[in-house]
């Protein structure tokens, strides 16, 4: 009659001593007994990942990824910079251009200096009130969602994901007054009219506002929102452009839609190290105590873990290219824990590649 | 090529804060104050430990989405190094505010940056550390930390030291390390195009930079003439800083 009335169920325990809790599901007393996270899985262990690409009907690409309880959306649309709002423009030298094709390893250093001085890259994340219960309605963007949408905006910039020839709008005066069907004898004035700075030039740019809404938030916020950036730039369709010169405007065509040129396919593994004793606790020094690292983590495991790493991988060109490394909060993944991480990451790159196609 | 001086400090700049630090180093200059322990507000009220609360303010503007950023990854580290345990439900409270940061010519000068400023984390981290010295909160391990960057210019490749804000944009990837005074690689901050090779040379290059103490220095200097010091030996640095701070303070006895 004593003890009969102090069992528990799981979800009592997890609530009132999350820590222990943990522990012992992942070291069980029994021996036969398989250690495995509260969640069910393996330590390195991540869930599954579903991508849903052009979920938006209003936008110009769209993704949607779900990874366990956590669920994003992510919403691409494409809005026509004119130049002459940009201030402090220069215009780029079109012979460069027409040298590289636009794409040498110059072509890529200047569009990325593009990207960045006109902003072309808009990205932001939206913690839905209601995802989990530490998000509250009315109140101003948490540091949560501030910090991923730097991550997110760092990390676009970082990997050129986006090419800057991709979302320049170009305006050729020659060409468009040849198809007018001009006299032949306008092609003896076209070399004069060069010189007078007629050249081809970029007249406008596309911006893409990268706008993510969490729909359910249970733990990895950054891999599900880079992996859903990632799947809506590859859905994303931006209608061709031209500058009409009779109107002073860039009309979109109806009809034709042209996909960006995304280079390579950077992905984000996350996890977390769980210490087997809590932080601080007396006679803990660093490193002390069995740890264990959880990969994929949800939120119980976030709130329990202090040291996290993120890396991001790209093995799409064979070898794998490491874009991002970001470990913080403890002192237990050293170097050899980190050169052994990249193992995972490749691992977890593959299942995302397949989820993406 | 901006000023790649020796690094400066200067501790109990401010009068009225329990700690606080100023440093200068590879063209950033950062004041830091520490308060704490003082009272927590009730949100932040933890039952077990102290609440770390960093606070970063730009050289001009206010602080954005990047300053949230540095800001914590600067908490998440410090509270690591810091006995939080020791107060219980009180707030340790360090405020960064930079105050001249290294401009780059090549580009215009914006306000408002999103983008993850990796050059100054160093600075920041190593003033928040001198100045949680100065207020004497009890930590049980310092910390140092360096920018790293690797470029390769003309098929070779080159590694360079606290890069100055055009070395880190033309660089191939940049890295922030800091390390505990026991070693151990307490924060690591990396971006660009990296094998893993090369973020364990990276990382070779951080810990000498790092965890080189003065004696070490001085053998290595005599046996291998000392080929390059790469940067500044920043622990020899917390060091000499601190006793030539206690030394100043015990003058009168």
């Amino acid at each position: 009659m004593t003890t009969s009335g102090l069992s528990f169920t799981r979800p009592v325990f997890a609530k009132l001593s999350p820590h222990p809790y943990l522990l012992r599901n992942l070291s069980p007393s029994s021996p036969d007994a398989r250690p495995a996270r509260t969640n069910g899985r393996a330590p390195q262990e991540a869930r599954p990942i579903h991508i849903n690409a052009s979920s938006l009907s209003h936008a110009h690409g769209s993704a949607l990824v779900r990874t366990g309880d956590t669920t994003v959306i992510c919403g691409v649309r494409g809005e026509i910079l004119p130049v002459e709002r940009i201030p402090q423009y220069r215009p780029l030298d079109t012979r460069k251009r027409n040298q590289d094709g636009g794409e040498g390893e110059m072509g890529a250093a200047v569009g990325r200096g593009e990207l960045k001085d006109y902003d072309l890259l808009v990205p932001n994340i939206e913690l839905a009130t209601g995802s989990a219960p530490q998000f509250l309605p009315g109140v101003p963007p948490t540091p949560l969602a501030q910090t991923l949408s730097t991550r997110v905006y760092s990390l676009l910039h970082a990997t050129g994901l986006v090419e800057a020839a991709d979302l320049r709008i170009w305006y050729d005066p020659s060409k468009a007054k040849k198809e007018e069907g001009e006299d032949t004898n306008m092609e003896e004035g076209e070399e004069e009219e060069r010189e007078e700075g007629d050249d081809e030039r970029v007249v406008a740019y596309w911006v893409l506002y990268i706008d993510l809404l969490f729909v359910s938030f249970d733990g990895n916020p950054f891999d599900a929102a880079w992996a859903a950036v990632v799947a809506a730039l590859r859905d994303t369709r931006l209608p061709v452009a031209r500058w009409d010169p009779d109107r002073e405007m860039v009309v979109c065509s109806r009809t034709e839609r042209r996909k960006l040129n995304l280079r390579g396919l950077p992905v984000a593994c996350s996890a977390v190290v769980f210490m087997e004793k809590e932080q601080g606790e007396v006679g803990t020094a660093a490193g002390e105590g069995r740890h264990w690292i959880l990969l994929d983590p949800d939120r119980l495991e976030e709130s329990l873990c202090r040291e996290m790493i993120t890396m991001v991988v790209d093995c799409s060109e064979g070898d794998t290219r490491i874009k991002n490394i970001e470990k913080q909060g403890g002192a237990v993944l050293g170097r050899e824990l980190i050169r052994g991480y990249a193992g995972v990451a490749e691992g977890r790159w593959k299942q995302v590649r397949e989820a993406m196609k | 090529m901006t000023a790649t001086t020796a690094p400066e400090a200067a501790l109990g700049v401010l009068p009225r804060a329990d700690g606080s630090a100023k440093y200068s180093h590879a063209g950033y200059i950062v004041t830091a104050s520490v308060n704490g322990p003082i009272e927590a507000q009730r949100r932040d009220e933890h039952p077990y430990e102290a609440h770390v609360d960093v606070i970063v303010r730009p050289a001009a503007g206010v602080g954005g989405t990047r300053e949230r950023h540095l800001e914590s990854i600067l908490q998440s580290s410090l509270a690591q190094i810091i006995l939080v345990r020791n107060f219980p439900r009180s707030l340790i409270q360090i405020v960064l505010q930079v105050e001249h940061s290294p401009e780059n010519d090549y580009v215009n000068t914006k306000l408002v940056q999103a983008n993850l400023n990796f050059a100054i984390m160093p600075a920041l981290f190593q003033t928040a550390v001198l100045a949680l010295l100065s207020a004497g909160v009890p930590m049980k391990a310092t910390a140092t930390a360096t920018a790293v960057a690797l470029s390769h210019q003309d098929g070779s490749k080159r590694t360079i030291v606290d890069p100055s804000p055009r070395e880190v944009e033309t660089a191939q990837s940049v890295h922030v390390l800091a390390f505990t005074s026991h070693d151990e690689l307490l924060l690591a901050e990396s971006e660009g195009d990296f094998t893993v090779k090369e973020w364990d040379d990276v990382y070779e290059t951080a810990s000498k930079v790092c965890c080189q103490s003065a004696l070490q220095k001085e053998g290595i200097a005599m046996v291998l003439d000392d080929e390059d010091a790469g940067g500044p030996a920043m622990r020899h640095f917390l060091r000499s800083t601190m006793e030539s701070k206690v030394a100043a303070d015990l003058h009168w006895k």
